[in-house]
């Protein structure tokens, strides 16, 4: 393993050869081979009759039929095994799969979208992990490669990433990327031999390809770094480390962490956690007060209804189950290959969103945060589905300063001269205060709680959109990533003057749209905001977003 | 200013013959529905069951007023940088598209479109959200229009 220097394959290359042992079935089968042992006594006795049926066949048939079926389990996973290849090029990365109807994918790197590195229970425990790639294209149109060692999958992503970010084209275009200190000699030369942007390592053919052998006391300097590494498997675990890619993970700058206690306190001030508890208390006062005989109501209503109660508590325990696992260790970077998120309990997950990818922000307040003053956050990013909830989060509950660094996160310029105070407005704001388009009142016969709270304001780079009087919602978009504009208007709306504008985004939990507005400023909005979104695409940031003109390439791959 | 003009460019209605499209659309199926209960009025004799072809009828009238009155408000416009749509009388929206956001076009005709020469023009941004199809438009300006935005699309190609 020391000599093992992982290089993401240029050919058509097998994914990991324990890949169709970490599937989901191995617990099925566990779990059933631990059920069986437990009722063999039963079974031996007569007493039970569950295996009555099997009790026909010959004990030598049933084994054999066991083993029959444990092996076709097993022989088709490692056919689709190894019927599934992929391969990177310096434009997308390919995948071909399926035994019958034979499958070819490839996810442009140039509608890149987000690459997570995503590690299920059983894959986690042994070391292993999954990349998804994530591009722009509808439904299912990203690559999911399943399973490679954790530190060959990091590497994979790192260079996905500089491929996609356009390290690679800098390159070739002669450009010097920032020498590491052995390079003072011969920038040029050792620039290409030594710099972790490469995608050839020194000590790969790759770079004698070139023609242009490695200085010595470079590769000295990689070794020396890399026995630093693998003496510190912790940096392995935590994606940090450096040394065993070919191409290392961009310098990543930790934004945030939530912690467990606030975590836990934010699930139990949600309402479902809050009707659960309550509930006994009913019952409680029912009994004392009213004098009814909750007991026998409670098992008359079981009685009745036994499979609505149990879908609405596996709902709940399901609500509980994702928030706490999605939410568990939530950490917040930021990297030269844009925004990187951490999170996860059995299922661990590591996003990187590059710069330019987040579409829309919704900051979400229920009612029971307000104390706290927590937000929850999620983002629209193309490519994660509609129902991919866990993956959209960028804050799971965020304290008021936090929730103004994560949108920082995603539009570090807000154009605005007063980010702060905005927000401040946006956040917690009534009326007009900072500029904010309000409601007219006449919107108080449709909207009789909330109108004076609702609000709209464009900055330079982005458009506000806030709302709620009891919860707090706050709709953040971009300009450059408007994808369309609607006014729409009912009957009622009309009798009284209102209309809404609705900002298109891509799929995804956040949808903005600013609701009763005079019809005057709604049209003005329209028209005003396609203008902005106009100007936004003009200096939006290129696809290849390492080769922004100002951005020193390499730097941040170092 | 009571309802949203786009100044910059010309609102282009869509074709009436789109009226006729609903109709017969419409009408097949009320059609169905009041022969039915004619004719089973008539077998069995009872006079209840009149009410049936009568409710369609008046379903018929309704539905008939709230074609015109759709396909009549129904237009879209080409500006320097966006198509507008527009559409609804009752429930009115407007729909801004820039160019630079399309992901692709569909034109669309079902037999009875094809008939009469019109068709249905879509088109698709990245946002399941966007209602920017255009029904009704003379088959050979939906070609053309396909065309023209297509082309307009690739000038302003922008990223997601």
């Amino acid at each position: 393993m020391n000599d093992y220097v992982y290089q993401a394959p240029r050919e058509w290359t097998r994914l990991h050869p324990v890949s169709p042992l970490l599937g989901g079935w191995v617990f099925i089968g566990l779990l059933l081979a631990y059920w069986v042992h437990n009722q063999v006594p039963a079974w031996v006795d007569g007493g039970d009759d569950t295996f009555a049926f099997f009790d026909r066949f010959p004990f030598l048939w049933l084994v054999l039929a066991a083993l029959l079926a444990f092996a076709a389990t097993i022989g088709i996973s490692i056919w689709q095994w190894s019927r599934t290849e992929y391969r990177i090029g310096d434009d997308a990365v390919y995948l071909r799969q399926g035994i019958i109807t034979r499958q070819q994918r490839q996810a442009r790197l140039d509608r890149l979208q987000a690459v997570d590195v995503v590690q299920p229970l059983l894959a986690r425990i042994f070391g292993f992990a999954a990349i998804n790639v994530q591009v722009a294209g509808g439904q299912k149109s990203g690559v999911e490669l399943k399973f490679l060692r954790l530190g060959d999958a990091e590497a994979l992503r790192n260079e996905i990433l500089a491929l996609a970010a356009g390290v690679k084209q800098e390159k070739a275009a002669g450009h010097d990327a920032a020498p590491t200190p052995d390079a003072t000699g011969a920038p040029g030369v050792a620039a290409r031999g030594t710099d972790a942007t490469t995608i050839a390592n020194p000590t790969t053919p790759a770079t004698d390809a070139d023609g242009t052998p490695a200085s010595s006391a470079s590769i000295r300097g990689h070794l020396a770094q890399r026995a630093g590494a693998l003496s510190n498997p912790e940096a392995v675990l935590s994606g940090t480390e450096q040394f065993r890619t070919a191409v290392a993970a961009a310098e990543e700058r930790e934004v945030y962490t939530v912690p467990l206690k606030r975590l836990l306190l934010s699930i139990l001030l949600s309402g479902a956690a809050i009707t659960l508890l309550t509930l006994p208390f009913v019952g409680l006062i029912a009994f004392v007060v009213f004098r009814v005989d909750v007991v026998a109501a409670v098992t008359a209503f079981i009685g009745t209804s036994l499979v609505a109660i149990v879908t609405a508590a596996a709902g709940l325990l399901g609500f509980f189950w994702t928030r706490l696992n999605g939410g568990f260790g939530f950490t917040a970077g930021i990297s030269a290959d844009g925004l990187r998120l951490r999170h996860g309990l059995t299922e661990t997950r590591r996003q990187t969103v590059p710069p330019g990818r987040v579409q829309a922000i919704r900051l979400y307040q229920p009612f029971l945060w307000r104390g706290q003053d927590w937000w929850r956050i999620t983002i629209n990013v193309a490519g994660y589905g509609e129902d991919q909830e866990s993956v959209s989060v960028l804050h799971p509950v965020a304290t008021r300063e936090e929730a103004i660094r994560a949108v920082w996160l995603v539009l570090p310029d807000l154009g605005d001269p007063d980010p702060y105070g905005t927000l401040g407005h946006a956040l917690h704001g009534s009326g007009a205060e900072g500029g904010f388009t309000t409601s007219p009142e006449s919107a108080r016969r449709v909207d009789p709680f909330q109108w004076r709270f609702r609000g709209v304001r464009a900055t330079d780079r982005a458009l506000l959109i806030r709302r709620g009087r009891w919860e707090r919602e706050l709709f953040v978009v971009p300009h450059e990533r408007t994808q369309s504009l609607g006014l729409t208007q009912g009957p009622i709306r009309r009798a009284l003057g209102l209309a809404d504008v609705v900002v298109h985004s891509t799929q995804g939990p956040v949808t903005p749209v600013a609701a009763h507005l005079a019809v005057d400023d709604a049209m003005a909005l329209l028209d005003a905001q396609a203008a902005r979104a106009r100007e936004g695409r003009r200096r939006q940031t290129p696809e290849q977003w390492m080769s922004a003109v100002g951005l020193e390439t390499g730097a941040g791959h170092e | 200013m009571s309802w949203y003009d786009n100044a910059a460019a010309p609102w282009n209605f869509v074709s009436r013959k789109l009226i006729t499209a609903r109709m017969v659309t419409m009408w097949i199926w009320l059609g169905l529905l009041i022969i039915g209960g004619l004719v089973a009025a008539l077998i069995t004799g009872a006079a209840l069951l009149l009410l049936v072809p009568a409710a369609a009828l008046l379903l018929g009238g309704w539905g008939s007023w709230l074609i015109v009155r759709q396909v009549t408000a129904h237009a879209w416009a080409e500006d320097e940088e966006d198509l507008l749509v527009r559409r609804g009388r009752m429930f009115r929206s407007v729909t801004v598209v820039p160019y630079g956001r399309m992901q692709f076009v569909d034109v669309k005709a079902g037999p009875i479109e094809r008939a009469l020469g019109i068709a249905k023009v879509q088109l698709h941004t990245a946002s399941p959200g966007t209602d920017a199809s255009i029904s009704g438009v003379p088959a050979a300006e939906a070609d053309r229009l396909r065309d023209r935005l297509t082309t307009r699309g690739e000038a302003r190609l922008a990223g997601l």
